[in-house]
């Protein structure tokens, strides 16, 4: 607990702990508010309510100059080269020489000479080198501008969330199709850097950046609204029902610890093979043509071992055989039983079939699921 | 009985003066030649959102400082230790359904073994109140 003081803290952090007496904790090397009345309780007001995470503790940078399409098709294993001006170019993935993933993004596509990106907190530093290092390579023409303490951010979740913005005389944000972003607007009389319909959710919803000043009267007015504060915990819970991938559970850099970014099933076209030319090619369809010893899957477990959570680390078996290990895994209060993420020798990830987890030396049956494990999502507006 | 309510890093905490505690943030109640144990309110309040219960077999013998259930938050899994020696002879079997009781009354409702003890100078060598308020203060483990 003495370690806290090394802690970065996001630009919100005062309104968090003082205003809205968040319990906070650490993430990512960053003190982020983790809960504020109860995980389970947070957790369903995202699926059915309006919940607000402050996501502050994200990268946030601009990538300017006359190369950053070349630079982001050098990095990324989606053409970027497709998205249109204020589109997200929907998530895509960085690897490194052995087609493991260095992180995943959305880069937000201004104009094709600026263009925004979110990393994941705990690679903001790699990989802001990472891209200044492959310009550097390259000799690509562009400016990287690190804006993660300039602006806060938030992301207001759940299927009520267009009714909140409507009665803080925003409803215009209706207007935004999902991935669709605009900037410099106005929401409750404060200066918006960028609004953007998206989250990491599932559901509905909208993710605001602005300065400090500006984003804690905002988060003001939308839990005057009827907004909840929901905390990073829940966040986690909420990923793992959909299936996203979090670093260092379902990815990595290691390949003595991570499969490639083949066995991932990243979907949502994250990585498209008519795409030639990016770091990690190489290896990844050499992956392609042999084809993946490991496969993710969901887990879910049966009714009468609901309370049998499944963590990461624990071994997956079918009769005597170690099949695979899980990866994440949560009690989830909107299913009702434990669900988790897993990587599944490929022999052996037949969807719908029942497998074992090892908890403490008891087996326990859970169910092997495609994603998302919550059903009707995402929601896409 | 009564309750003291102590602040340890900022966080307030509830804690029982007719109980006795360990390092390991169980709380233990002398019932003539039993204890009935559980976790402590600052315990449920570091584990956060409790989740899942495994609680051991009624009849099992077990010694003080074993490992003999385990306690799933949504964040972590915690072991129960034994607060003294002796033979499992009651769990808590509602915490199955409603592992949230562990949460919400941790000193009442939210109990989770009784054990009959084989040597009762265990009890008496357990924390006071007072100790545990100053283990917690000091945050240790």
């Amino acid at each position: 607990m003495s370690v806290e003081h090394k802690l970065l803290r996001t630009v919100l952090w005062d309104f968090q702990v003082k205003e809205l007496n968040a319990t906070m904790g650490e993430f990512g090397g960053w003190e982020v508010p983790m809960m504020y009345t109860g995980i389970m309780k947070e957790h369903m007001i995202v699926r059915t309510d309006c919940g607000i995470y402050d996501v502050s503790h994200m990268g946030r940078a601009r990538i300017t100059g006359p190369d950053a399409v070349p630079l982001f098709q050098k990095v990324f294993t989606k053409d970027i080269s497709k998205t249109k001006e204020y589109w997200m170019s929907g998530p895509t993935l960085a690897l490194n020489e052995y087609a493991r993933v260095k992180d995943d993004e959305m880069p937000y596509k201004i104009t094709d000479e600026e263009w925004l990106i979110v990393p994941n907190a705990p690679y903001r530093e790699k990989m802001l080198k990472h891209f200044a290092k492959v310009a550097k390579e390259n000799g690509f023409k562009v400016k990287i501008e690190d804006l993660t303490f300039k602006l806060g951010m938030i992301a207001v979740q759940g299927p009520k969330t267009v009714e909140v913005f409507e009665k803080i005389g925003a409803g215009w944000v209706d207007d935004l199709r999902t991935l669709q972003f605009r900037m410099n607007e106005e929401i409750a009389g404060q200066k918006v850097f960028l609004i953007s319909r998206s989250g990491w959710t599932g559901e509905d919803g909208f993710e605001i950046w602005a300065e400090p000043k500006a984003m804690v009267e905002i988060y003001r007015a939308l839990l005057k609204a009827g907004a909840k504060p929901v905390g990073i915990i829940c966040r986690d819970t909420i990923r793992i029902e959909m299936g996203f991938v979090l670093g260092g559970h379902e990815y990595g850099e290691d390949p003595k610890e991570f499969p490639p970014a083949n066995s991932i099933r990243y979907g949502l076209g994250a990585i498209d093979w008519n795409k030639h030319g990016f770091i990690g090619e190489d290896a990844l369809r050499a992956y392609r043509r042999e084809g993946v010893r490991w496969i993710r899957v969901g887990i879910r477990m049966r009714k009468r071992h609901a309370r049998a959570i499944i963590r990461q680390g624990y071994k997956l078996y079918v009769e005597d055989q170690c099949v695979g290990w899980v990866t994440s895994g949560t009690y989830s209060p909107y299913l009702k039983t434990t669900v988790g993420q897993a990587y599944v020798d490929s022999r052996y990830a037949i969807f719908g079939d029942y497998i074992e987890v090892e908890i403490r030396g008891k087996r326990y049956e859970g169910r092997i699921l495609d994603f998302p494990l919550v059903p009707g999502r995402p929601i896409v507006k | 009985m009564s309750v003291v309510e102590f602040e340890a890093a900022g966080k307030k905490y509830l804690v029982r003066t007719d109980l006795k505690y360990t390092k390991t943030d169980e709380w233990a109640k002398k019932e003539d030649n039993k204890v009935r144990e559980g976790i402590t309110d600052y315990a449920q309040k570091e584990l956060k959102d409790i989740v899942g219960v495994e609680l051991p077999e009624v009849g099992a013998e077990v010694k003080k400082g074993e490992a003999i259930g385990a306690l799933e938050s949504v964040k972590a899994t915690a072991d129960l230790y034994a607060t003294v020696s002796g033979k499992v002879v009651e769990v808590n079997e509602r915490l199955l359904e409603e592992p949230e009781l562990l949460n919400k009354d941790p000193y009442g409702e939210g109990w989770i073994v009784v054990i009959e003890m084989s040597d009762p100078k265990e009890y008496d060598e357990l924390l006071t109140p007072e100790a545990y308020i100053e283990k917690c203060k000091k945050g240790e483990h």
